[in-house]
């Protein structure tokens, strides 16, 4: 067998079969992508041809018998169901499940595109919280960009409409800005105020917003005595970004802000998805005198499709399937797969060539 | 290949794929710049009336943020149609990118990850070129959560029908982390209840000392902390009820008894250990009696050839060869003196145990030896009796031997044993977690105590009244810096610039202008207090290089914001940050006009100093 021959051998085995046969012949080969292992295992081979084509020739006939015995398991299942798609897997028996083809770009890309403009209608689920801030409080958990400030601002609306004070609040102080600035237009300028660590505009406001940390001064100080007067007109705190009770150095704000927040008020939690908001909404209703309702649901307003761009300026689709296939990480495009490997294979430390 | 795809053909993809606009997150701020910077001289401009469309919202924002009205990055967002948004910008400039982006005009903003939560603009597409941030000088994976809010941009309501979120290689990139990121459930969040020293004093304010332990029962730390005692709780019911056939036998605590009685049987072994009766000085001797080794005995001297022990003679023995030629084998003890004296001596395996030669050799020498010999002092140990156990000598006292559930205990025991050691630890746990968040409270409440903020009833003290104000990182060092009376004196400027080094906490390296010597010394003093806070409180960075930009701002009221810019390195929104920041630490010092009237006013005109150009521009 000549080297040429080898390697196209080589070339046309699966890459598990390549890694079998560097086992103990090669270091660290499985930091290697399929090219650079052929490369070293041709360089290898030099040395005891006789014995490395042996083997190979081993492997390659064991290859059959190996894969075998899982083949009537598999189906088996299946079987009473549809015969015609088990018959297709006996077919491409040796190939696994993941060389299914993926879909296509052009079908990946499909319904790209502005939608026809629509009168706005609230979600299911935007209705059934500001429903629900009406019997107690609200932990809101649902995706980014799904349409969380409505829910705030229609409350809002409502608790000012009650004569009521609404206090918003948010992590950072470039957010309370643009908030302010978002309320003013929606509210009019006079009745939305700002408090942040400097700034102090229309105090007075029946809308006011602030930095968390604002709003657990105000509290504090209203525990120590010093009262502040519109603390007991207080109808309304909603948390924005609470997820930010997680953080390590500011999330005890957000425990000390609902810990002292007037039991006469509603909170409205507003968080991203988070693994674990049942736990925040038991604990609301642990610790304050109205029930909690919790809001959470995980699918986008706007479907989200995963794609991957090669460096070369190839689009592909990150999965086989269109959307994002939840709970199966594994379920790649082949040809993202493919190159991905190849990436890996030019840029990574196995092939440490300059 | 290049590592990575060249931002002007990335833009042209998405062009081509209509993806615009797109957010690309990339993984420095300087990558952020690069990738601006590489649109320099190419030449896919936008047609006119976009780039009109850019000019006529950008000149929205400069007549309301006249900062900006210069920036560098203006010629390539007008005519590429990119941008960069990051820490490194000033607020007005982030600004104005988002109204860009909220009207459209854009195809790319290019951004950090880390910025990721603060961006405020959704997008048709989201790039993502990398799978770990950096975060508190380490890089670490993203999580879940975190992919899924970076992705989460892609796609406006209303504007988009779907939203694609697209992977680009870069160097480190790991696919799995990424992958898993899009279709896992993200992470369950957790409290971080850390209790600071102002929170202490103002929950001491308004409840007594009684009532702060049903408060902090109330936090979302404890409630977590009950979760998890709950978990342990049935897990010990559950040991309970494994635990019922091994109740109470013959005694009580027959667990304890058993194993007692256990150890002590083992210890006891009814196997006697060989014993060599040793006297201490032959024990001490036999480490010298080595080959060569010259010594003598009742009758005579010799020369030892080898040592050992062996099972069938008790004693530790020698071999010697004797003045008269003959070698003998005696025990250890016969030796009567040690000489200092070694004589060569080529030892062999068998049999005279050392070459012929040597053996007429040494005899040779023994013979020319001396009458008297120097003796080796050796030092005898004295001889200690070992302890007798105590538990050992009252075997006697165990009822087990002939107790009728013996064997039931005997087989019971490994099992019962591990299951109660296994309720004794849970049972440990579970008290830690119902109270260590009222440990580490009243672990500040001792520090408070100790500096005088507290009185040992747990009351506020003159100096803790005030003291509750100061709400901010590292407030015991800046409540203890106002009572030794450090700004005493001191300028607005000064006071500012020690402010903003104890505020800022970043490290990132640069050039600054030079600090004066008067800061400079009282910086050293803040430095030593703040290392004797230690202990307490996590000292600051306390960077002098970073109190001088302040103190300049200060300092010289002619100073424009781009000379201040261009006096140091440091990228203008870290400038703007650290003033802004100076700016909320000096308005708590303002809140203590009533117990420090000086200071609050020093503390008020450095506000006023502070606030003007591009500070006041911006709320």
């Amino acid at each position: 067998m000549t080297t040429e021959e080898l390697e196209q051998l080589l070339a046309q085995q699966p890459i598990a079969l390549l890694h079998r046969l560097a086992r103990g012949r090669v270091q660290r080969h499985f930091r290697a992508g399929k090219r650079r292992l052929i490369e070293v295992l041709l360089r290898h081979s030099a040395e005891n041809r006789a014995g490395f084509e042996s083997d190979l020739m081993t492997l390659i006939g064991e290859k059959p018998t190996r894969t075998a015995p899982p083949l009537p398991q598999a189906p088996a299942p299946r079987k009473p169901k549809s015969p015609a798609p088990q018959r297709r897997t006996t077919h491409r028996s040796v190939e696994p499940e993941s060389h299914e083809p993926g879909v296509t770009l052009s079908s990946w890309l499909e319904g790209l595109g502005v939608p026809p403009p629509k009168t706005f209608v609230a979600d299911a689920w935007q209705e059934e919280a500001i429903a629900k801030l009406r019997e107690g409080d609200v932990v809101v958990s649902v995706p980014t960009g799904s349409g969380k400030t409505y829910v705030a601002v229609e409350a809002a609306r409502r608790a000012i409409a009650e004569n009521r004070t609404v206090i918003y609040t948010s992590p950072l102080k470039a957010l309370s800005n643009t908030k302010y600035t978002e309320f003013s237009k929606i509210f009019g300028a006079d009745q939305v105020g700002i408090l942040t660590g400097d700034r102090r505009d229309n105090g007075q406001a029946p809308l006011l917003i602030m930095t968390t940390e604002i709003l657990r001064n105000l509290l504090y100080d209203a525990g120590g005595g010093e009262i502040d007067i519109r603390l007991d007109t207080l109808g309304l705190v909603i948390l924005d970004e609470s997820q930010y009770i997680a953080d390590p150095e500011r999330g005890v704000v957000w425990e000390e802000t609902i810990i002292f927040c007037p039991s006469q008020a509603r909170m409205l939690l507003l968080s991203a998805s988070i693994g674990n908001p049942h736990d925040i909404a038991e604990w609301l209703t642990s610790i304050r005198t109205t029930p909690c309702h919790l809001i959470r649901h995980s699918t986008r307003t706007v479907p989200l499709r995963a794609g991957y761009l090669h460096p070369n300026g190839k689009l592909t689709p990150l999965f086989r399937t269109v959307g994002i296939p939840h709970g199966h990480p594994t379920h790649l495009h082949p040809e993202a797969k493919r190159l991905f490997l190849q990436y890996e294979d030019e840029t990574l430390p196995s092939g440490r060539r300059r | 290949m290049p590592p990575s795809i060249h931002p002007v053909d990335l833009i042209l993809a998405l062009r081509d794929k209509h993806l615009t606009p797109a957010i690309v997150f990339l993984t420095s701020r300087r990558a952020c710049d690069e990738a601006m910077q590489s649109f320099d001289h190419s030449h896919i401009v936008l047609p006119p009336p976009r780039q009109e469309a850019i000019a006529a919202v950008l000149d929205k924002v400069i007549a309301q943020y006249p900062s900006i009205a210069e920036h560098p990055l203006i010629p390539t967002v007008q005519r590429i149609g990119v941008a960069a948004h990051h820490a490194g910008h000033l607020p007005s400039w982030k600004i104005a990118v988002e109204e860009l982006m909220r009207h459209g005009c854009l195809d790319a903003v290019f951004a950090t990850t880390t910025l990721a939560a603060g961006v405020d603009f959704p997008a048709r597409t989201v790039i993502i070129t990398q799978s770990s941030i950096r975060k508190s000088r380490d890089f670490m994976d993203l999580t879940i959560g975190e992919v899924q809010q970076i992705a989460g941009r892609a796609g406006r309501r209303g504007k988009d029908l779907v939203g694609f979120a697209i992977v680009t290689p870069s160097p480190y990139i790991d696919l799995n982390v990424l992958t898993k990121g899009f279709t896992g459930h993200p992470e369950a969040i957790n409290s971080q209840f850390l209790i600071s020293y102002p929170m202490v004093l103002n929950l001491l304010k308004a409840h007594p000392l009684d009532q702060i332990q049903p408060i902090l029962a109330k936090s979302f730390a404890q409630f977590q902390l009950n979760q998890r005692a709950e978990v342990l709780q049935r897990k010990l019911d559950d040991l309970g009820e494994q635990m019922e056939p091994f109740g109470p036998r013959v005694c009580t605590d027959w667990i304890t008894e058993w194993q007692t009685f256990d150890q002590v049987r083992r210890q006891k072994s009814h196997r006697a250990p060989i014993r060599r009766h040793e006297p201490p000085e032959v024990a001490a001797r036999f480490h010298f009696l080595t080959p060569g080794r010259v010594v003598g005995f009742a009758r005579g001297r010799g020369v030892v050839l080898r040592q050992y022990r062996s099972k069938g003679q008790k004693s530790p023995m020698i071999t010697a060869l004797r003045e008269d030629g003959g070698i003998t084998e005696s025990p250890a003890s016969t030796v009567t003196e040690v000489s200092d004296r070694i004589l060569d001596c080529v030892d062999a395996p068998v049999y005279p145990w050392c070459t012929p030669d040597s053996v007429e050799d040494l005899l040779h020498q023994l013979e020319e030896l001396p009458g008297r010999l120097p003796e080796l002092p050796i030092l005898i140990p004295k001889d200690d009796e070992p302890i007798p156990d105590a538990i050992v000598q009252t075997l006697g006292d165990f009822a087990c031997p002939t107790c009728p559930s013996r064997s039931a205990c005997q087989r019971d025991y490994p099992i019962a044993a591990k299951l109660r050691q296994e309720q004794h630890r849970h049972v440990k746990s579970i008290q830690a977690l119902r109270t260590s968040l009222w440990h580490r409270f009243q672990e500040k409440i001792d520090v408070l105590q100790e500096f005088g903020y507290l009185t040992p009833t747990a009351h506020l003290t003159e100096d803790g009244e005030w003291a509750r104000l100061i709400r901010i990182d590292h407030s015991l060092l800046i409540t203890e810096l106002l009572r030794a009376g450090a700004f005493n004196g001191a300028d607005p400027a000064m006071l500012a610039a020690v402010m903003s080094s104890i505020a800022h906490d970043d490290d990132r390296p640069g050039a600054f202008p030079r600090v004066s010597s008067g800061l400079a010394s009282l910086l050293g003093q803040v430095r030593k207090l703040a290392v004797s806070l230690s202990p307490h409180e996590d000292p600051p960075l306390l960077r002098a290089d970073i109190a001088a930009v302040t103190e300049r701002w200060i300092g010289d009221p002619t100073l424009t914001w781009i000379g201040l810019c261009k006096s140091t390195t440091m990228a203008e929104g870290d400038i703007y940050r650290l003033l802004a920041r100076t700016l909320e630490f000096l308005s708590q010092l303002h809140t203590l006009k009533v117990t420090h009237p000086g200071l609050a006013d020093t503390a008020s005109r450095a506000i006023a100093a502070l606030r003007r150009g591009v500070l006041e521009e911006l709320p």
